[in-house]
């Protein structure tokens, strides 16, 4: 399966709360103000939606959207 | 100095709609929120047998309406939050206390349920026990907890003053009223947000509700030949207290008078009414609020609907009132908008207080006739009232009572 970059970002803006607008891709977790449990809900999201499964130690505060939507499509079964 | 605790803002969400205007304008159009709910399991799963009348509340026009007020991320939601937070907005709000400096230090929070976030613990349970899965959403527990709803109020509004669920089953929301009544009278703070939340038609919820044996397969008649039951409904309704002279200093528009409290524990039995616990506790709040038997008043029943509480509460009001009980007018006000458990006591009083001042009581819907041990004063039909007071029961399981008594502003 082909995981778009939109359908990722909406899960973030779903398990963050925020505007899927607001996920500029060079923007942090941390300047998101995107807290732990939020992260964690997101890879549980993603591992529930498109069967990725991500170490949450591959991710810190300083990561980023793009690295994070790259980290996802790279992990997704094609 | 005054410590005298006033009314200053309402807000409410059930079946019946959102906001206090469309509740209002419904019940006083005797129109009921009680209907069919058709549930969402599989057509072949048992629980589908049971599906049942319920009144419940357009959760997506809740989401939809919060969502315009932008405001910061909380996290998941369960409707039990979203309740809250929506009744709650709309008592602020109608307060004028929107941003107002007391929020922050001198206001409490104080939220009745009578279970947590049922739609979340149904979800996280479907996933392991019918699913198989392993995982649960990592915010099942924050969403689901009981105190969330006090806890996302707090977030939303910026108060970090004492904030906490009250939990007595379906007295939750009077006990939390009256216990914040006493915070004010006793100077902790200035003002409360208090009230009530519930969501609770859940598959989970309702199947273990049904195996008590008190629901009704019809509908709600309080009070009525024929009466099958309880009916459940959901929602929530909130009230802005405030010392009296708070209020006055900051220009407020004074609705009312929360003016008395009682509540009694029957420590008698789990389940059934105990005729000593809710007449003591009726006594206690008429005490308290230094209001005579004998003045004319809206009496707001618990009036569950069942065969066994609504003999007991009859008896319970003419063994207070006597002869006086012809000159009260009496509501049953779960035939409109359900059985609110945690919430249900907050709706009733919120519900209750508009009555008054409209001067109009809100029909007893789905009455069939008189039950000769249910001999009340019924409002049948929207009533023309001139009543000064309200007097709001609530009679939980477990035995727990309490019993608010309201004065509309002169």
């Amino acid at each position: 399966m082909t995981v778009s970059t939109d359908a990722i970002l909406e899960v973030i803006a779903e398990e963050s709360g925020l505007d899927a607008a607001a996920l500029r891709p060079d923007a942090t977790f941390e300047q998101l103000d995107i807290g732990s449990l939020d992260v964690a809900s997101t890879l549980f999201a993603i591992e529930d939606k498109f069967g990725v499964a991500i170490d949450p130690d591959q991710l810190n505060p300083a990561s980023t959207i793009a690295e994070f939507v790259n980290l996802v499509r790279q992990l997704a079964p094609s | 100095m005054s410590r005298k605790v006033v009314l200053t803002g309402f807000g409410c969400v059930s079946g019946l709609g959102i906001g206090l205007a469309e509740t209002w304008r419904r019940l006083a159009a005797g129109e009921g929120a009680i209907r069919p709910l058709l549930r969402e399991a599989p057509p072949d799963h048992p629980a589908r047998r049971m599906d049942c009348p319920a009144a419940w509340v357009d959760a997506g026009a809740c989401r939809a309406a919060l969502a315009a007020e932008d405001l910061r991320p909380m996290g998941q939601l369960d409707p039990l939050s979203l309740y809250a937070l929506t009744a709650g907005l709309e008592a602020v709000e109608a307060a004028g206390l929107r941003g107002h400096a007391s929020l922050e230090r001198r206001t409490a929070i104080l939220v009745g349920c009578g279970s947590g976030g049922n739609t979340t613990i149904d979800q996280a349970f479907e996933r392991l026990y019918a699913r198989e899965l392993a995982k649960v959403h990592p915010q099942t527990i924050p969403s689901s907890m009981m105190s969330a709803p006090a806890s996302h109020l707090a977030l939303l509004l910026g108060c970090h003053g004492p904030t906490f669920v009250i939990s007595s089953a379906c007295a939750s929301s009077a006990h939390a009223l009256g216990e914040a009544m006493h915070m004010i009278r006793s100077g902790r703070v200035d003002v409360a947000l208090v009230g009530g939340s519930e969501a609770c038609l859940t598959l989970g919820s309702w199947v273990a509700w049904n195996s008590v044996g008190v629901m009704a397969e019809d509908t709600c008649r309080p009070f009525s030949q024929e009466r099958k039951g309880m009916v459940l409904g959901e929602g929530a309704a909130m009230v802005v207290l405030e010392s009296e002279d708070h209020a006055r200093a900051r220009g407020a528009k004074v609705l009312g008078e929360l003016a008395g409290y009682g509540s009694s524990s029957d420590a008698a039995d789990m389940t059934a009414p105990d005729l000593h616990g809710i007449t003591a506790a009726i006594r206690m709040a008429h005490e308290d609020a230094g209001l005579a038997p004998e003045e004319p008043a809206l009496i707001s029943t618990h009036g569950t609907g069942t065969r066994i509480n609504d003999p007991v509460e009859a008896a319970a009001l003419h063994a207070v009132y006597g002869p006086a009980l012809s000159g009260h007018t009496v509501i049953a006000t779960k035939s409109a908008h359900g059985h609110l458990i945690g919430a249900t006591a907050a709706m009733e009083f919120v519900i209750g207080m508009e009555a008054l001042a409209r001067g109009v009581a809100p029909p007893v819907l789905n009455h069939l006739g008189p039950d000769p041990e249910c001999d009340l004063p019924l409002a049948l039909r929207p009533e023309p009232i001139d009543h000064r007071v309200l007097v709001s029961n609530s009679f939980a399981f477990g035995g727990l009572n309490a019993v608010l008594v309201g004065r509309i502003a002169p």
